[in-house]
């Protein structure tokens, strides 16, 4: 029986993980799309293949979050009047109704042509679901106060961070009377920094999580590895771009800064890969999240403050971005590949760099963030740094409305979701999982 | 069957390509003033006629882009330069292509000699205020690459440097504007005055489409410096 349950649940995440690939990917590989650098096709096997290593690379660490982070789950169990196993049903029963609406708010947001954050679905699901289930209190608002302000602070960091970058960019190579020459002496040190925050991020503590029982595997150990390939990278991209350009700086000046873009369009390929890689890790938590607190349920049959998530459900989140990619992200990515965009491939790795670092810490922090709002707000960095032709404000309103609209609307989805469930099943489950705890 | 993205709808279209196209279009107005020239030297009426509708025509193309620009221009665009330089430069242009095609009609509408002695002054003129259209071309005409490097840098450095070329031609081509007056009206004995008031016309309006060029070129300093 409990199989069943863990399979539905198993089900639920799948779909929530189809609606994140079916949304949200395209936006991440927006930048190389947008100009011009990879086709749709390609775009979206080079995104499939970086959001399933983003997910079950360092997707881990945000899964505690949304987990455990917003509601205590602790805070059921001592509730009053509570049957044997009652805390743990009801827990599955909310988990899966979490899951459920915010899958069905995202695919009818979809559906309507609003912009929503899967991120911000799901916490305000789970969210929804503790206030019913365990009154006011058992929602950590202090942790939910973190999430909120994490939603103003990526897109301004990555704005901030874009602003900078891109900056830097047009001052040491497009500015100069050389630009050529300047792009092969500068272009190197940008590569050593993205690889350094790509690199950094997979291995500090998410290869780890795959590879186990590395004892040499430490901190200093992976920073020196890091250093490592992040050199071998810029080095690699030194003597590409010196032989790229070689013969070119006697061109006049408009025909090197065409030249100049010639060469960052691989690197716009890769930092959107990465963009793609950082919203895997990211936002696969959103899905597996509430999935591998059942799981973890049904397995011991009470309710843990910590437990490790398993390979396969990493796996799963990943699958299910990558087929919701498949079969309909690839859609919404051709609509932002039609559409005429006026940004250049190194705006596009301005962008990207700036959106991969700022999502990749706050993964660290363990924070999750919109991927997508990241990505809006290092775009707008750039359009600040008078980078950009032009640039629709009216994006920043409908980001607000969905900060306004998605959090409350998921909540009280899952609220119905949970009392339709509390109502029908919750002895059927209590019994199941009471079973599986004496079976342990 | 609507579709979900944001960055999508984050890209405005860029008003520089259409306003460079614009430039070009007004530039080819301007263009049709020496043949004009050339048609009143030989007393070609036919060919002024000729001459005119194109340059009408020409206007009309151009008027069009302008539109197109103007539309690329709404509030909620964030752009890299102000959105009322833009404006303003494009109002320049639109009169440069005005103040041509009323060139045109002037010539159409009476048969107007010139006077041999002024004949070779009034070219020296035509082709000074060609010159100074010309530089600003040159100029505007690098208004996508300035996007392309945000207007900042050697780029920038470069189209101020031929901003600079065209103050001095413009301030040559008013000296020869004045030397040229004195001359028609040193021939007021002789000649008619109804032939003088239309000299003068030509000569104001040319001397127009110059000022309302160096305009422009201010208005393009304007959004580097910003």
């Amino acid at each position: 029986m409990d199989t069943i349950i863990l399979a539905v649940t198993a089900l639920l995440g799948l779909y929530m993980a189809w609606n994140i690939g079916a949304n949200d990917v395209a936006n991440s590989m927006a930048d190389a799309v947008g100009s011009g650098a990879l086709s749709v096709k390609k775009a979206v096997i080079a995104a499939g293949i970086c959001e399933f290593a983003g997910a079950v690379l360092v997707g881990s660490h945000v899964t505690e979050t949304v987990r455990k982070g917003i509601i205590n789950p602790s805070a059921l169990a001592n509730l009053p009047n509570m049957a044997p196993g009652e805390p743990a049903a009801l827990l599955v029963i909310g988990m899966s109704a979490a899951l459920l609406s915010a899958a069905l708010w995202l695919n009818l947001s979809t559906w309507v042509g609003m912009p929503v954050s899967t991120t911000h679905s799901i916490v305000g699901a789970v969210a929804g679901f503790g206030i019913i289930a365990a009154g006011f209190d058992s929602v950590n608002w202090g942790k939910m106060g973190q999430i909120v302000a994490s939603w103003f602070i990526s897109p301004i960091a990555g704005g901030l961070l874009a602003y900078i970058i891109f900056k830097f960019i047009n001052r040491t190579i497009l500015g100069q009377r050389n630009p050529v020459a300047a792009a092969a002496r500068i272009t190197p040190f940008i590569v050593f920094f993205l690889a350094l925050v790509v690199t950094l991020a997979t291995i500090y503590k998410g290869l780890t999580h795959v590879i186990s029982g590395l004892a040499w595997f430490t901190d200093t150990h992976s920073f020196a590895i890091a250093l490592g390939i992040s050199l071998a990278a810029s080095i690699i991209s030194r003597i590409w771009i010196t032989r790229k350009l070689a013969g070119k700086d006697t061109l006049s000046l408009a025909n090197q800064l065409e030249e100049v873009e010639g060469v960052y369009v691989p690197l716009v390929i890769i930092s959107s890969c990465a963009v793609a890689f950082a919203h895997g890790a990211n936002d696969v938590a959103n899905a597996i999240g509430p999935l591998a607190a059942v799981a973890n349920i049904l397995h011991t049959g009470t309710v843990e403050m910590k437990v490790a998530i398993p390979l396969w459900i990493l796996v799963l989140g990943g699958a299910g971005i990558v087929l919701g990619l498949s079969t309909y992200g690839y859609r919404v990515m051709e609509t932002v590949g039609t559409k005429i965009t006026e940004i250049t491939p190194t705006r596009g790795v301005a962008a990207d760099i700036a959106a991969t670092t700022t999502v990749l810490i706050c993964t660290r922090l363990k924070l999750p963030v919109s991927t997508t709002h990241t990505l809006v707000g290092a775009i707008m960095g750039i359009g600040l740094a008078r980078g950009l032709a032009g640039l629709n404000r009216g994006v920043i309103g409908k980001i607000f409305s969905s900060w306004i609209f998605t959090v409350p609307a998921a909540a009280i989805v899952a609220i119905i979701f949970f009392l339709i469930g509390h109502y029908f099943l919750l002895d059927q489950i209590r019994e199941i999982i009471l079973a599986a705890n004496s079976a342990n | 069957m609507k579709k979900m993205s944001i960055i999508q709808d984050l890209f405005g279209k860029s008003p520089f390509g259409p306003l460079v196209e614009h430039t070009i279009k007004v530039h080819e107005c301007v263009e049709m003033i020496r043949p004009l020239m050339e048609a009143v030297a030989n007393e070609d009426y036919r060919e002024i006629l000729n001459l005119q509708n194109r340059i009408s025509k020409l206007e009309y193309e151009a008027d069009l882009i302008k539109h197109e620009v103007r539309s690329h221009l709404p509030r909620r665009y964030f752009l890299p330069v102000d959105r009322a330089d833009i404006d303003r430069f494009l109002s320049c242009q639109d009169k440069i292509a005005d103040k041509t095609e009323d060139f045109a009609v002037i010539l159409t509408l009476r048969k107007t000699r010139l006077h041999p002695n002024i004949i070779d002054k009034f070219f020296e003129f035509v082709d000074q205020v060609f010159q100074v259209t010309g530089t600003l071309l040159n100029a505007a005409i690098e208004l996508k690459n300035l996007a392309e490097v945000s207007f900042s840098g050697a780029e920038a450095q470069i189209v101020i440097e031929r901003i600079t070329k065209l103050n001095e031609e413009e301030w040559l081509a008013d000296r020869i504007a004045r030397s040229l007056s004195k001359d028609i009206y040193s021939l007021e004995k002789e000649l008619d005055p109804i032939d003088i008031i239309f000299y003068e016309k030509m000569l104001l309006t040319l001397s127009d489409i110059a000022n309302e060029a160096e305009n422009a070129g201010d208005m393009l300093r304007t959004m580097i410096v910003k």
